[in-house]
């Protein structure tokens, strides 16, 4: 038995309280998801089966060594930058937006792989270069960014190109962007603002902006969906109305109640307690990840690590963001909790890479 | 191959970089948890509140209308029953296969099929009940009856209509209802804190308001209160379930002082000429008939009318909407002449020895003006009682001219002139108790001693409504001791008027009723045709008000050529003597003759009610 243990222990690569802390959130989501899409089976047979299959994709990807990544993620990249351009011309139309590629038994929205191929290649790319980071580098990493930015843009998806965007400048940031870089290009991004407003937002993005600023102006039109998160936020109280008891969740007054505004349905019927815990999960993930990007083996895995776990705490911030009604509804899932495959299963592999980070050490440190 | 330093400042600097953003998102968690707090913690119970509102509709349950009933307890005023087909839409999928079953025992028009089509979609999607037929027959509820386990969906629905049992007896005094306008809808609703929302009608058009007569008057003790039917409600608005329900309380009947009998009497005498009869229970000033003529339908009113129809109501030169009896304005002529004799006695002016020279004028000092008795040649040498006997102008003439207007208004205004005399009546008219200020601001002219001595005989700027005429002859009947009116029983409401003068005593009462006798008893009274229409004693005045002022017989011959022109026919009187119990007024406009127009219809009524006490 104890030979047993040992072997795994060697053999077998897991970081035991990311693994159950995110097992323990993707339970809680499945739960939460139930009584969200109004005990809708079907849903819940799906999700169980994204969930198992993630956490099981989590596992294998932790497996290789993170040497594996550093080599293949060009490799990766392209890969998934050629899915988003079969996507681009085959993919399937909803409501406009080309974003989702039909393998048979399970859309992908192909855009959620690259959040994940492009800090890693990346982190990869800048592994031999000095740092921190030179203007020349600096260039030709904004260049790549902005590039594939742009091709989920014109999908378009202008929420998963803008988490795109972050997260490749996460890295940029975290290889040493000089400060003096960081405020120029506010500045200049503070002075094009007036310009971007009138040419590159929709009016309907607009529209959600100024109802961000005066959501009572129209209360049943545009200010509908904020108005009734808030609510249903709101009506929950400390204690929460009960487990499938949200009125605003099951009587449909809160929108897009499996996906953007799960959260909302989470607070209406867990209240003020069930957001701590909840949170509170978010936040020990987060501070696992902290630990581990300060105990990694070498660049390659801060860098990745720090980009991936910024990734999460963007992703996870502009949803609850959104929700309560700080910033404009932007379409952003709750990690680990909303509907939809391919955002969880990116998070799966995102967190798989991470744990291999975190578990393989170098031989010299071993 | 990396030096060792330059990687430790690499780290470093990568964990400050790091740290920073978490630090900075902290930061930013830190808000989002507080704003989270101020939602579910600070502003929880707004936020409850908004989420109930919600989920809940209220709906208004309309409560059912008082009955109004007549003194004997007969009906008068019925919510009367009609049934509808009613569908609820929640289990129907194909409304044109369940139209094809229902018609094939109950008849759908085209258009009726055609509005269901119209509103079904709809009312599935709210979940709202469809009304397929309206007003079915017996037949038709029978039919259904033996087929409705086959239409779990559909019931018959009871819906009332506000139904007037003599729709031409009681239009002025009962009245009719209508429907709501938004504002007055508005304050009763915020008069029982409810708001507008859908609601529950139990009548067939909607919500129901009395426009007037005792409808309107006791329109709030009729009405009821509303009560309330909450649902739980989904984002579309489409109701899910009930969740409480407050009954309505249906509104009070109203129990009037009116009495069935005598009115019908009173509108078959009226028989449709222009004219109003008003008659009390002087015991308690309860008004026991009340007609305006001629008359209309109120159920038509109160149940849609065509253009057409209102058309004609409404230019009929007869008025028919118009409340003769209490908004009619007539001098009241002769028969004020028992008051101003009464005034004489009150004054010292006079006593029942007193006599004065008829020679069928009188000539007023001032001016010379000459002002005629009725009577071509005078009564002669006349007292107080012969004069009201024989309605002698000229001894009222001159007794006015002894007195102040002033006084006089005092003296007349107890007896019910220029006043309202009645605590329900809809709209009643003041009528008119002239004064030289009044004749001042309306006429821009002084008051002339003219004027006093035209009051003294009813005549002039001095008018009264049937309803005050009526009050002063039930004044006169109980000797100053008469309730305001009322239409309802054991109304305590109203204000005693005791009339207390101590000139005036008992004795001089009993004289004046002696008088008003003998305008019927007495071979030389001015209604002697009266004597033989009734088996009791009646007290009557009778008056003729002249529209057109003429010298003589002829001039008024040419005059009457045109109806309108016509004198009025007027009379009050009390019965039976010598314990009246009822007093009654009578106006039949253009009737030319107070004691054979007006006196036939007075006693008829009289008849009526003291024979079925």
């Amino acid at each position: 038995m104890i030979n047993f243990k040992n072997f795994i222990k060697d053999k077998i690569y897991i970081d035991s309280y990311l693994f159950i802390s995110i097992t323990l959130l993707s339970i809680m989501g499945l739960v939460f998801l139930y009584s969200a899409s109004q005990g809708n089976i079907e849903t819940i047979i799906k999700q169980s089966f994204f969930v198992i299959f993630g956490l099981f994709l989590m596992f294998i990807v932790s497996q290789p060594d993170p040497d594996f990544y550093k080599n293949n993620s060009a490799i990766f990249l392209i890969f998934s930058l050629v899915l988003v351009l079969i996507t681009l011309f085959f993919g399937k139309e909803v409501n406009g937006a080309r974003r989702w590629l039909d393998l048979g038994f399970f859309t992908l929205q192909t855009s959620e792989i690259i959040k994940v191929a492009l800090p890693v290649f990346l982190a990869a790319y800048l592994y031999d270069k000095p740092l921190p980071i030179n203007l020349f580098n600096t260039f030709t990493t904004l260049v790549l960014i902005l590039l594939i930015v742009n091709l989920v843009r014109i999908q378009p998806d202008l929420g998963t190109s803008l988490i795109i965007l972050i997260a490749g400048l996460y890295i940029l940031f975290l290889a040493g962007l000089s400060w003096r870089f960081i405020g120029i290009s506010f500045g200049i991004f503070i002075l094009s603002l007036p310009f971007i407003w009138n040419n590159f937002l929709e009016p309907f993005q607009r529209q959600r902006i100024l109802t961000l600023l005066d959501p009572n102006a129209d209360p049943f039109g545009s200010g509908w969906n904020i108005t009734q998160s808030k609510i249903a936020i709101g009506s929950g109280g400390l204690q929460g109305k009960g487990y499938q008891m949200g009125s605003q969740a099951h009587l449909d007054f809160l929108p897009e109640t499996e996906t953007d505004f799960i959260f909302s349905v989470i607070a209406e019927e867990f209240g003020f307690i069930g957001v701590c815990i909840l949170l509170s999960i978010f936040l020990f993930i987060l501070l696992r990840c902290l630990y581990l990007a300060f105990n990694a083996r070498d660049r390659f895995c801060r860098l990745t690590i720090g980009g991936l776990s910024l990734l999460f705490l963007s992703t996870v911030f502009i949803n609850l963001s959104m929700v309560v009604g700080i910033i404009p509804v932007v379409g952003m899932p709750l990690p680990f909790i909303s509907k939809g495959g391919s955002s969880l299963l990116s998070f799966y592999i995102a967190f798989g890479i991470i744990i291999s980070m975190a578990t393989h050490k170098k031989l010299m440190q071993k | 191959m990396i030096d060792l330093n330059e990687r430790f400042s690499e780290k470093r600097n990568f964990f400050n970089r790091l740290v920073f953003v978490y630090v900075f998102f902290g930061v930013l968690f830190l808000y989002l948890i507080y704003k989270t707090f101020s939602l579910q913690i600070s502003s929880y119970s707004d936020y409850e509140l908004a989420s109930l509102e919600n989920k809940t509709r209220e709906f208004l349950v309309q409560p059912r209308r008082g009955i109004i009933y007549d003194r004997n307890g007969e009906i008068i005023v019925n919510n009367k029953p009609s049934y509808n087909m009613i569908l609820d839409p929640e289990n129907v999928d194909d409304i044109n296969e369940l139209i094809f079953e229902i018609n094939k025992f109950v008849n759908l028009s085209d258009a009726e099929i055609k509005n269901i089509n119209n509103i079904f979609p709809n009312k599935k999607k709210l979940n709202r009940e469809v009304v397929l037929k309206r007003n079915l027959t017996t037949e038709e509820i029978a039919k259904f009856e033996v087929r409705n386990y086959r239409f779990p969906d559909i019931q018959i629905a009871e819906r009332y209509s506000r139904e007037n049992l003599y729709p031409y007896l009681f239009s002025h005094s009962i009245g009719y209802v209508g429907n709501l306008d938004e504002e007055k809808l508005q304050e009763i609703l915020s008069s029982q804190e409810l708001e507008s929302n859908e609601t529950i009608f139990t009548y067939s058009n909607g919500f129901l308001n009395g426009k007037t007569g005792i409808e309107y008057v006791y329109d709030e003790k009729l009405r009821g209160l509303f009560g309330k039917k909450i649902y739980e409600v989904d984002a579309s608005g489409r109701l899910l379930q009930e969740k409480q329900m407050i009954p309505a309380v249906a509104g009070e009947d109203i129990f009037t002082s009116l009495d069935l009998p005598s009115q019908k009497v009173a509108y078959d005498e009226l028989n449709n000429r222009r004219g109003a009869v008003v008659a009390v229970d002087i015991n308690d000033g309860s008004i026991v008939t009340y007609v305006s003529s001629p008359s209309f339908s109120v159920n038509k009113i109160a149940n849609g009318l065509t253009q057409n129809e209102f058309d004609e109501l409404i230019n009929d030169d007869d008025k028919p909407f118009f409340d003769r009896a209490a908004q009619g304005r007539y001098s009241p002529a002769s028969t004020i002449k028992p008051a101003i004799g009464l005034f004489g006695i009150d004054k010292d002016i006079l006593d029942w020895e007193y006599t004065i020279q008829d020679p069928g004028y009188f000539i007023l000092p001032e001016d010379g003006r000459i002002y005629r008795g009725w009577k071509k040649g005078g009564h002669g040498e006349i007292n107080l009682k012969d004069a009201i006997i024989e309605s002698s102008n000229t001894f009222f003439f001159s007794l006015a001219y002894q007195t102040e207007i002033e006084e006089l208004r005092a003296h007349l205004s107890n007896f019910g002139f220029g006043k309202n005399v009645c605590d329900d009546c809809f709209m009643p008219d003041n009528g008119l108790l002239p004064s030289p200020r009044w004749k001042m601001n309306t006429h821009n002219f002084g008051w002339f001693k003219g004027d006093t001595v035209n009051v003294g005989v009813g005549q002039g700027y001095i008018n009264a409504t049937p309803i005050q005429l009526a009050y002063y002859s039930a004044f006169l009947a109980t000797k100053g001791n008469i309730n305001k009116f009322s239409f309802v029983q054991d109304n305590k409401n109203v204000d005693k008027n005791i009339f207390n003068s101590k000139n005036i005593k008992n004795i001089d009462w009993d004289n004046i009723h002696e008088s008003m006798i003998g305008v019927i008893e007495s071979p030389k009274g001015t209604a002697g045709r009266l004597r033989s229409l009734k088996d009791y004693v009646i007290a009557a005045k009778s008056g003729t008000v002249e529209l057109v002022s003429t010298e003589t017989k002829e001039d008024y011959q040419i005059i009457r050529e045109t109806e309108g022109k016509r004198d009025h026919a007027i009379i009050i009187a009390f019965a039976p003597m010598p314990n009246p119990k009822y007093a009654i007024s009578v106006v039949i406009e253009n009737g030319e003759s107070g004691g054979s127009v007006a006196g036939p219809v007075a006693v008829a009524v009289l008849n009526s009610l003291v024979k079925n006490d």
